[in-house]
């Protein structure tokens, strides 16, 4: 990243005039100031940005940008990008959603996502919590758990491990941030952004309605990675030392960025040849 | 922090960010109908902007260097004047959002001080110190204004229809 030598526009010029309606005390609001400040500070023209969501608290964020956005179904905000950037190379594509959407509903599209390594940056707002529908228990919710009618006693499973599971897939750039960490978590969002490849940020974003232990985040986190893995078997060593709230840039890899596939040599009228009995 | 034109570009970002956050509250207690946390907040963001406008009359002749974000050397994650946002709650009162303040212009008075303890740049020094002071009238005043406000019943939070009930 070269900061020394352009003008840089204000983050503001990034943010639209609709007003968040998330909680106030919301980890939400930092991680929506960060993407503003990253983008101001790669001086990337909101015309040449794309903000792709899927449903949920954090997929509100295109709302409050005034680069393009798309607001998608839920947990399809990934396909939706990934054809974006596919048909458009010239465009940052940025995707923001939650654990629910990106883990349970979007999970599929979340590992091949991962797999085809397009060049995206995906910021998943995880707060253990579908905050949208009144707090029932999401992938990444503790097992015992016992906040929600709908899971007397805790979900009762092991929680959904997004880093591994990134890692094994094949993304090409794994991260964690805090929302209290405003700015690490704007410069990993562009490292991100200047990544090749799919870039994948799991932000701890405390839910304080639903959550309200998770005010106790800022007395969790804590810096580790300093220094991104570019071998994969490495950060996987890493991660099994991981408590969950280690925080940095894990895994940078060097893997090509998926690119669309040219167009067909073969034209029509040369397969209906084949058809002809 | 011995340099001039980056002491000033952590003077500009400190109140930038201060009135960033303190419309950010107002807007986000705004959606949730609190007038008189909105307006308290309203003037806070006014006065962080009236500030930034001292420190930037100040700097002129002075070439501030670009910092990034994450390059800046605050003593916390934030600019230390930028109240926090995990303190605000949709039925705070005006005693908790004083005490908010409060402690943003206690922890933009420490930095300045902080900074004039340990410069060894004369003209850092005497403008942290100014600041310093500046910030310590501001919490003197912000006192005075919290003495008006004591602190709510402690029930201040219970909501009779509260918006996390389970359906």
């Amino acid at each position: 990243m070269d900061g020394e030598s352009m003008t840089h526009p204000n983050p503001q010029d990034y943010r639209s005039d609709v007003k968040p309606v998330w909680c106030p005390g919301c980890g939400h609001f930092a991680v929506i100031t960060s993407v503003a400040r990253a983008l101001a500070e790669l001086g990337l023209a909101r015309e040449n940005v794309a903000l792709i969501s899927g449903i949920g608290c954090s997929s509100r964020l295109p709302a409050y940008s005034t680069v393009y956005g798309f607001h998608g179904v839920h947990g399809r905000a990934l396909p939706v990008a990934t054809g974006l950037k596919m048909a458009r190379q010239d465009l940052t594509v940025l995707v923001a959603g939650g654990d629910g959407d990106g883990f349970s509903i979007g999970g599929n599209h979340f590992l091949h996502a991962c797999r085809r390594n397009v060049d995206l940056t995906y910021i998943v707002m995880d707060n253990s919590v579908y905050g949208m529908t009144k707090g029932q228990a999401s992938p990444t919710t503790e097992a015992d758990w016992d906040g929600s009618k709908l899971t007397p006693g805790g979900p009762g499973i092991a929680p959904f491990q997004p880093l591994e599971i990134a890692l094994s897939a094949g993304a090409s750039f794994v991260a964690r941030a805090f929302s209290g960490q405003p700015a690490e978590l704007t410069r990993q969002i562009c490292e991100a952004i200047c990544h090749k490849g799919f870039s994948f940020i799991h932000v701890l974003s405390p839910c304080i309605t639903y959550r309200p232990e998770q005010r106790a985040y800022k007395d969790k986190v804590h810096q580790d990675w300093s220094q991104p893995a570019s071998d994969r078997t490495e950060a996987f060593r890493t991660l099994l030392e991981d408590d969950g709230f280690a925080t940095g840039i894990l895994f940078r890899g060097s893997e090509p960025a998926a690119k669309p596939v040219e167009r067909p040599r073969v034209a029509l009228s040369d397969m209906e040849t084949q058809f002809v009995v | 922090m011995d340099d001039l034109g980056t002491f000033l570009a952590h003077a500009v970002a400190l109140e930038k960010e201060s009135g960033e956050r303190f419309d950010a509250l107002a807007d986000s207690l705004e959606v949730h109908h609190n007038p008189e946390v909105v307006e308290l907040f309203r003037k806070m963001a006014h006065f962080s902007r009236l500030h930034l406008r001292e420190v930037q009359d100040r700097a002129v002749g002075v070439v501030l260097p670009h910092l990034r974000p994450w390059e800046f050397s605050w003593p916390n994650a934030e600019a230390p004047e930028t109240p926090s946002v995990e303190d605000t709650h949709y039925r705070m009162t005006a005693h908790h959002a004083l005490l908010q303040a409060l402690a943003s212009e206690r922890q933009g008075q420490a930095f300045y001080a902080g900074v004039a303890a340990r410069t060894v740049n004369a003209q850092v020094k005497a403008l942290a110190t100014a600041f310093a002071a500046e910030e310590g009238e501001h919490v003197a005043l912000l006192e005075a204004t919290l003495s008006r406000f004591p602190p709510p019943p402690a029930n201040w939070a219970e909501d009779p229809d509260p918006p996390n009930a389970p359906d």
